[in-house]
């Protein structure tokens, strides 16, 4: 699904260029769950953010699902995400005007998809996450779980071929934060390829496979034993 | 402390020098507003308060309904000086002005005439009543005798090179002479007497002394004693009419009593207008100069304050706006231990410092729009730099006004709780969105009214010079002063009429545009002295050619034609004056009126014509009755050319001017201007609208587009979410925008009934108005959405497509 090679990321300030990622090449195939490690600065976040089309590498090649993204242009970018990409973040991201409702439905909206698919859809979603009875509440008003499995509710509304997690768990307490790794558990099992950034060494042992990171460079990877086993 | 506020205060504002750019901008532009129309109104409510014991000094007026005609008057009867000062103890002084208009003037051995635009015969207790000094000769003495006169000081140097010319001698129209017995200072701008020049002693004008009740000629002034009311006199003056006006009407109209001149509908009432009142409050016949309107003054202070405020609002708006950025701040500040007064004052200081900033600034705008200002408003204000007093004011309501508008701000900022704040969720702690949206509303809303106000101005405008005014203005070239030629006259309009260029022209001291008027009461043969067949008109005297110069359309009868022998006492009435006869046009033909009430053998006037009406007057006022009778007694010249000649036509008619009275001025001008003079004011209004208009929506704008920044750092979480879910750079700009425009639209939702309802009002005013077209409303919404439109957008794309990868980044 995923195949990245040589892929660099540099980032300029006024004096100084920053190597984020330095020569990456990875391979991620449909249906697996892969967690990215590595300390803070690594550049974890700028390689999901690439995998996730929110930004271009500098060089070097990235092909998603036999299309070659890097160069792109924004718009183009845009277009391949939406419906493919699903995105889950540490900090939720909710947009705090919009009910939860609102907020699943959303990418539907910019899907186009029309008003009855999507009410089905949203609920369906909001059905399986467990938190459809809180559909008109806006986000402040629920706990750090709850916004959580509404942002993953978001992500995979659309149902997206491949979903990313950037620490997903990572403003959770442990207990919510192993339901939330059930989710993504569930998921992946039902056939979604999931790339998750942790620091968590708990939450990495619920993928299939571990790619470590190192001032943007894979430093070694890890197959999981099974995960059955850690549930 | 207050030095490290100050500190603190620069360096924020250096930090942030897009928004204290904005900032300053909006303010001064709003100071520099307020500072020029605020220099505009001390110096039109300054009027005529240089003279002496101006408190004491109140001008007769007369308003008068007579004849079908109602009029008031800043003019009265020539004895009416003697009777105040015999019935009213409390009458210090009187003077009457005479005024006689232009005069042409020279030395006794000069070759050429020059002309003195404004001259008047005055009481010799003129200087007396206004304290004007003589820079020569004697108060007691000056304004004597007959054949005296009193010359400015710019007027003097103006004829003998010297400004001592007290014992020369100056003829004036050739034909009166006159001794120079005193020099004044010119008489200052903001005076009543700004324009005249020459004031010639009231002995020598005979009709001064005649004690006739029934022409009013005087602008008659009284100086009260001391501590006496003028209240005092206003109701015993009423009684002048029973007393005065009354026993000489009877002359004529034996038996005539008050009881019936009141009977039938007729009045008139004497009152007394203080002097520095005249220049604002009072626009009456006969004038003495152009005066201003009290309501242009109302307009003028709505604006300078809705500037003023408009800016603060702005200031205001973008100061909550930028506290985003300072939470963290108050945050920090507050956990160490700062409390809620240190950062009052600490945002206080800082507003103030931006004021100050502003008025820098706005100094500098006011000083560069002077000139222009000056243009529009006919003025000529200077900024009083060297004043103290303008600087204690200017540094005072500054500082004001950063206290005023700086205190929103500073409240609601120190009223942060930093637990929220530093906890990074700041950005949803940060509130005031409903108050900066009312203000937005407020700012647009005024905008909005002032597109819609200036549209219609100028739409009236337009309306006046377009319409048909019953005559024709256009090709008309005014020769002013002919009766220097004598009766030469002739012999000069009848070789302008031989030039080829040159279609008709015409003798006469009346025109439809400003010019003399005179009017006169007739009575019908039948019932000559019974006062309510009266017919007050317009008795205007012109020669053949008059009709068919002015293009007048006739409705019943004929022209004058040189063929009737009897013509010199046949009148052409207007429309009008047929409709106060009670008459029809055909019917009227061939009815005579006399102008002599009480004589044996009254003459009388036929009427042979009915011409359609047309304006003589300003279109504020309705059309008077009118006649026009021949005459050989002709001040001016009017000239109808063809299209295309103006240039060669005035050098040709100057030429044969030349040839025929050497050494006498050549002064024209044209019709149209004359006509376009007459709505000044309005023209000057429309364009005091446009700029203020272009003000107010500058700093609206400037508000809007910092506050659009401030909407756009706000949802700078938001708008990442919406594009990594899809959204494009079109979706997104377009919903930024779309936020900002309901506000706008608000705001035109307000504004669109206040401005009919205000400037349906203003066109009260006028007898002959538009109705407010539809497309006005139309327009001034569609350039308020489009202004704003143009102003959020740029925000709005700017974060549209700013990579959420930046702004999702959590920290």
């Amino acid at each position: 699904m995923i195949t990245i090679q040589n892929l660099k990321k540099s980032f300029r300030t006024e004096e100084v260029e920053t190597l984020a990622l330095n020569n990456v090449n990875m391979k991620i195939e449909v249906g697996e769950f892969v967690a990215i490690m590595g300390p803070s600065g690594c550049g974890k976040s700028t390689l999901l953010n690439i995998i996730g089309m929110l930004d271009n590498p500098t060089d070097g090649s990235y092909n998603f699902a036999g299309n070659e993204v890097g160069g792109l242009k924004e718009s183009q970018r845009t277009q391949l995400r939406k419906g493919n990409l699903g995105f889950v973040f540490q900090s939720f991201n909710l947009i705090d005007e919009l009910t939860v409702y609102e907020n699943v439905e959303l990418p539907l909206i910019y899907m186009k998809m029309n008003k009855g698919e999507r009410k089905e859809k949203v609920m369906t979603v909001l059905e399986r996450m467990k938190i459809a009875h809180r559909a008109k509440h806006f986000p402040q008003q629920l706990s750090g779980g709850q916004q959580q499995r509404v942002a993953i509710s978001r992500a995979v509304v659309t149902k997206p071929k491949l979903i990313l997690a950037d620490e997903p768990t990572g403003n959770l307490d442990s207990k919510n934060g192993i339901e939330v790794m059930k989710l993504l558990t569930e998921l992946n099992q039902e056939g979604t390829t999931i790339v998750m950034v942790t620091h968590s060494d708990r939450d990495s042992h619920y993928a299939h496979r571990v790619i470590n990171l190192f001032d943007g460079q894979v430093v070694t990877e890890s197959q999981n034993r099974a995960v059955g086993a850690m549930i | 402390m207050f030095k490290n506020y100050i500190k603190i205060a620069w360096r924020s504002l250096k930090r942030q020098p897009f928004f204290t750019f904005l900032n300053t901008f909006g303010l001064a532009i709003g100071m520099a507003g307020g500072l020029l129309i605020s220099l505009y109104i001390y110096d039109e409510l300054s009027y005529d308060k240089m003279f002496a014991d101006v408190d004491r000094i109140h001008r007769i007026n007369v308003d008068i309904k007579f004849g079908g005609d109602a009029r008031k008057f800043a003019v009265s009867p020539a004895p009416m000086a003697d009777a105040l000062k015999s019935d009213f103890s409390e009458v210090e002084l009187v003077t009457r002005f005479r005024t006689r208009g232009s005069a042409l003037v020279k030395k006794l051995d000069a070759q050429a005439n020059v002309k003195e635009e404004q001259t008047t015969y005055v009481d010799p207790t003129f200087f007396e009543m206004f304290g004007v000094k003589l820079l020569a000769g004697d108060p007691k003495t000056a304004l004597k005798d007959p054949n005296m006169l009193v010359l400015t000081k710019t007027a003097a140097e103006k004829h003998f090179g010297i400004d001592n010319a007290v014992g020369q001698i100056l003829l004036l129209n050739n034909d009166e002479s006159y001794t120079v017995t005193g020099v004044i200072e010119d008489l200052p701008q903001n005076s009543f007497l700004r324009d005249y020049t020459v004031f010639e002693s009231m002995e020598g004008y005979s009709d001064a002394d005649v004690v006739n009740w029934g022409s009013n000629n005087y602008n008659t002034f009284i100086k009260l004693i001391p501590s006496t009311n003028v209240e005092d006199i206003q109701k015993p003056l009423q009684g002048f009419l029973g007393k005065y006006v009354i026993p000489g009407v009877q002359k004529f109209m034996p038996g005539v009593t008050e009881e019936q001149f009141k009977a039938t509908g007729n009045y008139l009432v004497y009152s007394t207008i203080p002097l520095t009142d005249i220049h604002l409050n009072s626009n009456l016949v006969a004038e003495m100069s152009t005066n201003n309107d009290i309501q242009t003054i109302y307009i003028l202070s709505f604006i300078a304050i809705f500037l003023i405020v408009l800016a603060s609002v702005n200031f205001m708006n973008l100061s909550t706006a930028q506290s985003l950025k300072r939470a963290k701040e108050v945050g920090v500040r507050k956990t160490l231990g700062s409390n809620k007064k240190d950062l009052v004052r600490q945002f206080l200081v800082e507003s103030g410092l931006i004021s100050l900033l502003s008025l820098v600034l706005a100094l500098l705008m006011a000083m560069i729009a002077l000139p222009f200002f000056n243009t529009l408003a006919a003025k000529d204000i200077s900024i009083p730099f060297l004043n103290p007093f303008f600087w204690l004011i200017l540094l005072g309501s500054v500082l004001l006004l950063g206290l005023f508008a700086g205190s929103y701000p500073a409240f609601f900022m120190s009223r942060f709780m930093p637990v929220k704040v530093l906890k990074g969720g700041g950005q949803s702690s940060v509130g005031g969105g409903g108050i900066r949206n009312a203000l937005v509303v407020f700012q647009f809303a005024i905008s909005v009214f002032l597109i819609i106000s200036t549209l219609v101005v100028y739409q009236q405008l337009k309306y006046i010079q377009g319409k048909d005014l019953g005559f024709s203005k256009d090709q008309v070239l005014i020769v002013n002063d002919v009766y220097t030629a004598g009766s030469k006259v002739t012999s000069f309009k009848e070789q302008v009429k031989q030039l080829g260029f040159v279609k008709n022209a015409t003798l006469s001291s009346y025109f439809p545009t400003t010019s003399n008027r005179s009017d006169t009461t007739f009575s019908p043969e039948e019932g000559l002295s019974d006062q309510e067949n009266a017919v007050s008109m317009q008795t205007w005297g012109v020669d053949y050619d008059y009709t068919s110069t002015m293009d007048f359309e006739f409705v019943a009868g004929r022209d004058f034609d040189r063929n009737f022998g009897n013509d010199s006492t046949a009148i052409i009435v207007n429309e009008t004056a047929v409709r106060v006869m009670r008459s029809t046009p055909k019917e009227a033909i061939g009815l005579r009126y006399s102008p002599d009430f009480n004589s044996e053998n009254p003459s009388y006037f036929t009427i042979i014509g009915v011409v359609k009406d047309f304006h003589f007057d300003s279109l504020r006022e309705e059309i008077d009755a009118l006649s026009l009778h021949l005459s050989n007694r002709s001040y001016a010249m009017a000239i109808k050319i063809e299209a295309g000649y103006f240039e060669n036509a005035i050098s040709s008619i100057e030429g044969i001017w030349n040839t025929i009275v050497p050494g006498e001025p050549f002064n024209y001008y044209f019709m149209e201007d004359s006509f376009n003079d007459t709505y000044q004011s309005e023209r000057r209004l429309g364009n005091i609208f446009i700029i203020f208009t272009i003000l107010s929506l500058l700093i609206a704008c400037l508000g809007l587009f910092g506050l659009a920044a401030f909407n756009a750092e706000k949802r700078v979480k938001e708008i990442g979410v919406r594009k990594v879910l899809g959204a494009s750079v079109s979706q997104i700009s377009m919903k930024l925008t779309l936020d900002f425009l309901k506000l706008v639209a608000i705001a035109i939702l307000i504004s669109l009934p206040l401005g009919w309802y205000v400037m349906n009002k203003w066109l009260e005013d006028f007898s002959y108005r538009i109705n407010i077209p539809w497309w006005v409303f139309v327009l001034a919404a569609f350039l308020a959405v489009l202004i704003s439109v143009l102003t959020v957008s740029y925000q709005s794309i700017k974060a549209a497509i700013v990579n959420p990868v930046k702004s999702l980044r959590s920290e």
